[in-house]
């Protein structure tokens, strides 16, 4: 593989796995977990998303240090994860459902009956 | 009124974000437009359409080149004031020749100053521009705009209001207001990590127009500071604080000479002809001295100074493709033998500080993905600043049409003028750049007037329509001039098509992306504004009704 295409490939992970870290932060918010599975989690799960968010952005910046020198790496970083929290956001107000994906082990609560 | 500290930085973010708002959307729309200046250059001007470039063979190229330089007309008759007595017919006293280039440009842009006999000032020197075609040295007409890099680039940084460096002092005044409009609303909003991912389009129209507003503050919060910061830096140096210039004139002088005793760089002339090594060879000696420290070897900048004198000398500066700061590891050689004469040492911890913060800036690096985050971040202020002036309006406008004042209506129109107005004023340039006669004289004169008179019709248009603000309506110039976005900008890249025959699937076909990216730019910026105007006129179509039946009422 090229030096680009394995640059290319880094970085492509290096957003894949901000945009999951950005995700699962969101997840283990009340507010967002009612968006998505229409239920809040519970406070251990909440937890656990939160620290896989955290490890998720890490990664990320981890990734971003493979490919270029540590100060061009730092500012891919931030601008990664500002670009991600905005797909988030948008994910969250327009579909929802896609961030079931992210979290496939929580079960989705029944839709309450009409009343 | 102002009873809280909370209170009174909502009313200083409020006032000063909406007054220099309209500055700060110019600088950050046009800034990230500027972001890829080179890819719209090559747009803008079919002829250079090919490859990025090295720096050329200074034998072959360069010096041919640079012997038929000579300043402009124009640039003469400017100077005739200050100078006693006449200008002559021709100047041969060379100050520097030196041409620029970066890893984007397929031309090479030169600079010729020349010593001007009895100048008033004896530092004064007179000034040729021109660019070429770095593959055979032809001289590329000055009336071809480079649309990107000398008309996007000044609007982002002084507006191009030369007088008196006006558009520094306005743009720079704004980036501040911008730090405190940033520091201001952290402490308006109350929960930042809360709302963090937070927009809600469906509620009440005031509600999501703030939660747009603060997710694109927000999220790109050190991306808004650190260039607002970093452009002031640059700007200090450069205009506010130039005291070595000013009032240490005397003292300027003396440091002229030291500096020049220090690092051997003569600063004058020695009044002795001399001859001319070859400047390949230092070229080559200097790329070499790079790659021992292990740093990408192209040339960005190449300086002969005092040009056939003793005194002259040659230096050589890296573009610097392989790291954020802008550093040059300037080699200088002695013109007339070509022996070293200097390597410029490391910079200081604080120089580096300074080199990182600029470099940050002005983006010399080639990293495709960080260009493209930059624009991301240049188009969410321009986004936060545009919903700033939306809530500022729609919070207003119902109690205004109560009072019966116009000034959420006047504030309104401006608002469309510099959100949509600007953009259609970006379109109306490059469509003239298209529609004009390739040979037409002062063309690019004529396309600065596309570019002020689309936006004067956009303004007038957006006064115009406004009469439904001041009843607590929205104002229809908003969807119109989204409309006619989206039809400027498919008709700009139809435009592409038709007089350069550089269709996107040719171009993309052929990997040209400097010229695919934009035209794809542009059609991503047409869907864009052709959904926000379906959206106003379904908001629009709903609102109707209720507003019909409110007269009724009163």
């Amino acid at each position: 593989m090229s030096e680009s295409m394995l640059s290319a490939c880094l970085l492509s992970a290096a957003f894949a796995s901000a945009i999951a870290g950005m995700g699962w932060l969101a997840l283990s918010m009340p507010v967002h977990a009612q968006q998505v599975w229409g239920d809040v989690l519970s406070p251990v799960g909440a937890r656990a998303l939160r620290w896989m968010g955290a490890s998720g952005l890490l990664v990320a910046l981890a990734l971003c240090l493979a490919v270029d020198h540590a100060s061009m790496a730092s500012l891919v970083w931030v601008m990664t994860l500002a670009a991600s929290a905005l797909a988030i956001a948008f994910a969250l107000s327009s579909r929802p459902a896609w961030l079931r994906g992210l979290a496939p082990w929580v079960r989705v609560a029944k839709p309450r009956p009409a009343r | 009124m102002l009873n809280s500290f909370r209170q009174s930085m909502a009313w200083l973010h409020t006032w000063f974000g909406m007054v220099l708002g309209f500055v700060l959307m110019a600088a950050f729309f046009f800034g990230a437009l500027s972001v890829f200046d080179r890819e719209i250059d090559r747009w803008s001007n079919p002829a250079t359409r090919f490859e990025p470039q090295p720096m050329p063979s200074y034998d072959k190229v360069l010096r041919p080149a640079f012997e038929r330089m000579q300043p402009t007309k124009d640039a003469v008759d400017a100077m005739r004031p200050r100078v006693n007595g006449d200008m002559p017919q021709r100047l041969d006293t060379v100050v520097s020749w030196s041409a620029y280039t970066t890893h984007r440009d397929p031309v090479l842009a030169l600079y010729a100053g020349y010593e001007v006999p009895n100048a008033k000032d004896p530092e004064e020197a007179i000034w040729a521009y021109g660019t070429i075609d770095p593959r055979d040295g032809r001289v590329l007409s000055n009336d071809q705009l480079k649309i990107g890099s000398e008309f996007f680039y000044p609007m982002h940084y002084s507006l191009t209001l030369d007088w008196k460096n006006l558009g520094f002092w306005i743009v720079g005044f704004s980036a501040l207001v911008m730090l405190a409009a940033l520091v201001s609303g952290v402490v308006m909003h109350r929960k930042i990590f809360r709302e963090f991912f937070t927009f809600r389009p469906d509620k009440a129209r005031l509600r999501s127009v703030l939660d747009l507003h603060n997710l694109t503050g927000v999220v790109a919060l050190p991306f808004h500071f650190f260039f607002a910061f970093t452009g002031l830096v640059i700007f200090a140096g450069t205009y506010y604080f130039p005291v070595g210039h000013t009032q240490l004139h005397d003292l300027h002088e003396l440091h002229a000479q030291i500096e020049a005793n220090e690092t051997g760089l003569p600063h004058e002339r020695a009044g002795v002809p001399a001859g001319l090594a070859s400047v390949d060879d230092m070229v080559a000696e200097a790329q070499r001295r790079w790659q021992a420290k292990d740093k990408a070897g192209d040339v960005g900048f190449l300086v002969l100074q005092h040009v056939g004198d003793a005194n002259g000398y040659v230096s050589v500066y890296r573009a610097g493709t392989d790291r954020i700061a802008l550093v040059g590891d300037g080699i200088h050689f002695k013109a007339s033998t070509g022996e070293l004469i200097r390597e410029d040492p490391p910079a200081s911890a604080v120089g580096r500080v300074s080199e990182f913060l600029t470099g940050l800036h002005l983006q010399h690096f080639r990293h495709w993905l960080l260009r493209w985050l930059y624009v991301l971040g240049g188009l969410a202020g321009a986004v936060c600043i545009a919903t700033g002036f939306v809530f500022f309006v729609e919070k207003r406008k119902r109690q205004h049409a109560q009072q019966g004042s116009q000034g959420a209506r006047i504030v309104d129109a401006l608002a469309v003028t510099t959100v949509t107005g600007m953009v259609l004023a970006a379109l109306g340039i490059l469509v003239a750049n298209r529609l004009l006669p390739e040979t037409l004289p002062g063309r690019g004169d004529f396309e600065r007037y596309a570019f002020w008179g689309t936006w004067a019709l956009a303004f007038v248009h957006a006064g115009l329509r406004s009469a439904p603000v001041a009843q607590g309506r929205a104002n229809p110039a908003w969807r119109e001039q989204c409309w006619a976005i989206a039809m400027l900008a498919v008709g700009a890249v139809a435009l592409n098509w038709i007089t350069t025959g550089d269709h996107l699937l040719k171009t993309l076909s052929a990997g040209y992306w400097p010229v695919a990216g934009v035209d794809l730019f542009l059609l991503f910026g047409a869907t864009v504004a052709a959904m926000t105007a379906r959206k106003l006129t379904k908001n629009a179509a709903i609102a109707q009704p209720r507003i019909d039946t409110e007269p009724a009422h009163v």
